[in-house]
């Protein structure tokens, strides 16, 4: 637990960006700290950032940053180990979006972090190289926690991405760009009620923001985290830009376009070049965001009210490019061929899933067929390793981003047409969007992680659309993973008991394996939360002050929970 | 729409006023805490106060560790006009270990804190006042020997960049009652951390 500690040290609050007064003084754009290796020590916590001139605003965010977080960089084939540690003032949880994972380490709704609490999730990575993302996702907090400026990027590395001529120096040619905006009240802070749009654009946490990209190929990973507005993207110029990858991994091919289409929760990898042109002079990366059909999440023309905004129905910059000199050995071109995917189609598909969007009007609520979330209602049982195709059906008012937990999926056809999926959007992905008037078809395989008690969420990427109840919940199951279920008791014994550093569990059945496992201390607040811990190594209890604890094993066969008490010495 | 919303609040705010219990002419009830020096502290202790500063704090909270050079400032200035300053920790222990007495006995002490530091650990003191953040700031005044809010909210308006602080809600409100004059702004938003209320009911 020293690493905790060392993690509580860094609290050292950053105090980012320059004031603003007008839109022609730019910042500069917030770069995310990296992190790397298998061990990542993340601690929320309440802070602030100057985002308005006068007073500052208080924000959420990560370790040393004052809004958003740390970048994470994971190799495929690692097993990643966290220690997410709680020091808000309130309840959250952390999801690792687009991560295949085990639902128990997945972070949603059901894997709350209580105040003071540190959990711990871990799994190996098998996504593909792309751009994804953390974010809290509890519900009906989703939308306060993320306004906060609660998130961070995470790029994975894989073999295959690794051997192409691809620019990858994090912070000169290969950038994370996270884009969102914000209301303010007349104390610069953030209005999170009955607001569904931001009036001013930040970039990376920074408002006004301007970057200096050298002159030659560059890659931008762009993350749409908004609430709820979209953006149609484009270089001022309406330069061709290459898209190279999608949410879960690189395209077969880029794909060549002046515009894109990022819905919430949507990431996408381009590369721009910009060795023509010459060195000090600008380009804007734009949201060409006026004009777009009615259903566009942003394109109401209203300017105030829970739907409107300042920055509504316009084209707007996102983000000010200043040409600077080409590095050493800059990447001159996109390559032709990027991977080799084999997608699933249609006819892999042995399962068949509608999911209709309903409510939304009157002032109700938008759900998923007719109910609103219940986190005690499974909405969907699948079988492990299942090929399934899902059709959200969008006959109503206003468009959506439909993402599902758990796997990346493949777009199959847009109003049943396998030829209107976008070149775009070919890729793998984990949100898309589904537009007023629109069903859109996935194919996904859903392997790996079976579990009958943890469910995964699939839901309207919309912050407010999912506190509202936009949400539904499946768990996979194993069919001939149903062992004979123990009737007795499940023990275990703890040793040593009293402990000074590590804590061992024995169990009297060595098939006997633990589901969670949480350490409470004496009042009864949760210190740790181990979902399926690696007991065999012990319990790292050499952080904890002296005292009586207590030990809550969930056994993962019968899951029964025993409670039992340890000393710390 | 939001005229009428407007003159509603106005309305109903006035009503408030001229009720004999006014939603911020309830007088706050005296108080005995702990200081950071081992004394127990109350109102009633100070025979010749006028009125008070009383700033709920802590040690956790990024955006109240910029205040105490201002806090000193503040019971520098009006502690010999009669309005004296009090700071009072109510936040939660149990979660912020960096919030509890012994914590607040050193932050006195680096800060050279020049006013008492209370630990209002049963959280009664903040909820009196429906204290909400870290650094929320309130001043009371003397009426018919009763305490009665004055004001409540931030304690001015640029937390990080006290230089380009444009109005000092408190000091102008303290300086407004010491001269018996009409008070202009009577609440602001206070900004900081949220104060959780353990078993709030």
């Amino acid at each position: 637990m020293k690493k905790i500690k060392l993690i509580v040290m860094l609290f050292v609050f950053g105090i980012s960006i320059s004031n603003t007064t007008n839109a022609q003084t730019y910042n500069n754009l917030m770069i995310p700290d990296t992190m790397s290796g298998t061990t990542f020590n993340l601690a929320l916590k309440d802070t602030f950032a100057q985002l308005k001139t006068g007073n500052q605003t208080i924000t959420g965010a990560i370790n040393n940053h004052s809004f958003w977080g740390p970048t994470l960089f994971f190799n495929q084939g690692d097993t990643v180990r966290f220690n997410v540690t709680n020091n808000l003032n309130d309840s959250t949880t952390i999801h690792w979006h687009g991560m295949h994972l085990p639902a128990v380490m997945d972070g949603g709704p059901h894997q709350v972090i209580p105040a003071g609490t540190t959990w711990s999730p871990y799994w190996k990575v098998i996504n593909n190289a792309a751009t994804y993302w953390y974010h809290p996702h509890l519900h009906e907090m989703t939308l306060e926690h993320i306004s906060k400026g609660l998130g961070g990027f995470i790029i994975v590395r894989d073999q295959n991405e690794a051997a192409l001529s691809l620019p990858r120096t994090y912070g000169v040619d290969d950038l994370p760009i996270v884009l969102t905006s914000r209301r303010y009240d007349a104390s610069n802070q953030f209005v999170t009620t009955n607001s569904s749009y931001g009036d001013y654009m930040l970039t990376n946490g920074t408002p006004n923001a301007q970057v200096s990209l050298p002159k030659q190929f560059v890659r931008l990973r762009i993350l749409n985290a908004e609430i709820e507005r979209g953006y149609n993207l484009g270089f001022s110029d309406n330069r061709t830009f290459y898209i190279i990858a999608n949410d879960g991994g690189l395209l077969n091919a880029p794909v060549a376009v002046t515009r894109v289409k990022l819905m919430v929760g949507e990431r996408v990898e381009i590369m721009v070049d910009l060795s023509n042109d010459a060195v000090s002079a600008t380009l804007d990366l734009k949201a060409y965001n006026s004009g777009q059909a009615f259903g566009f999440p942003g394109g109401e023309p209203n300017t105030t009210g829970q739907f409107g905004s300042l920055l509504n129905n316009l084209d707007f910059t996102v983000l000010h490019v200043n040409v600077a000199a080409t590095t050493s050995n800059p990447i001159s071109a996109v390559p032709s061929v990027l991977a080799n995917n084999t997608y699933w189609a249609s006819a892999d598909a042995t399962v068949n899933r509608s999911v209709t969007i309903t409510g939304g009007q009157a002032g109700a609520a938008f759900t998923f067929d007719n109910a609103a979330f219940n986190i005690s209602t499974i909405n969907h049982t699948l079988n492990l390793n299942a090929i399934e195709k899902w059709t959200i059906t969008n006959n109503n008012v206003f468009g959506h981003a439909f993402h599902i937990h758990d796997v990346e999926f493949k777009l199959v056809a847009r109003n049943g047409n396998a030829s209107a999926v976008g070149t775009h959007e070919s890729g793998w992905k984990d949100v898309m969007y589904v537009p007023r008037g629109e069903s859109v078809s996935f194919v996904a395989k859903f392997d790996d992680y079976a579990d009958p008690i943890h469910p995964f969420m699939y839901h309207c990427h919309f912050a407010n659309h999912e506190d509202d109840g936009m949400m539904g919940q499946f768990v996979v199951t194993n069919p001939l993973g149903i062992g004979n279920l123990l009737t007795l008791q499940p023990d275990f014994v703890l040793f040593p008991n009293p402990v000074t550093d590590r804590l061992y569990v024995s169990f009297p059945d060595p098939s006997q394996k633990a589901y969670y496992v949480r350490v409470l201390n004496a009042s009864g607040k949760t210190i740790y939360m181990l979902p399926k811990p690696e007991l065999e190594n012990g319990i790292d209890i050499s952080g904890l002050p002296k005292g009586i604890y207590f030990l809550q094993l969930t056994d993962d066969k019968t899951k029964i929970t025993t409670s039992k008490k340890f000393i710390v010495e | 729409m939001k005229q009428i919303f407007k003159y509603t609040i106005v309305f109903v705010s006035l009503l408030l006023m001229m009720s004999f219990i006014g939603l911020h002419k309830e007088p706050i009830s005296d108080f005995k805490l702990k200081n950071v020096d081992g004394k127990n502290v109350s109102l009633s202790d100070y025979k010749e106060a006028k009125g008070f500063i009383i700033i709920f704090t802590c040690n956790h909270c990024p955006f109240a560790k910029l205040y105490p050079p201002r806090f000193n400032a503040l019971n520098e200035k009006y502690e010999k006009l009669g309005v004296p300053l009090i700071a009072i920790s109510s936040t939660d222990t149990i979660q912020y270990e960096e919030d509890t007495f012994i914590e607040m006995v050193n932050k006195a002490k680096t800060e050279k804190f020049n006013f008492p530091y209370l630990y209002d650990g049963e959280q009664k003191v903040a909820k009196n006042f429906n204290a909400q953040k870290t650094p929320h700031a309130f001043v009371i005044w003397k009426e018919n020997n009763q305490w009665v809010i004055k004001y409540n909210g931030a304690i001015d308006d640029n937390g990080m960049q006290p230089e380009q602080v444009k109005t000092h809600f408190v000091a102008n409100t303290v300086d407004a009652l010491l001269a018996n004059e009409k008070l202009k702004i009577t609440d602001t938003k206070s900004i900081g951390c949220q104060i959780y209320y353990r078993n709030n009911k």
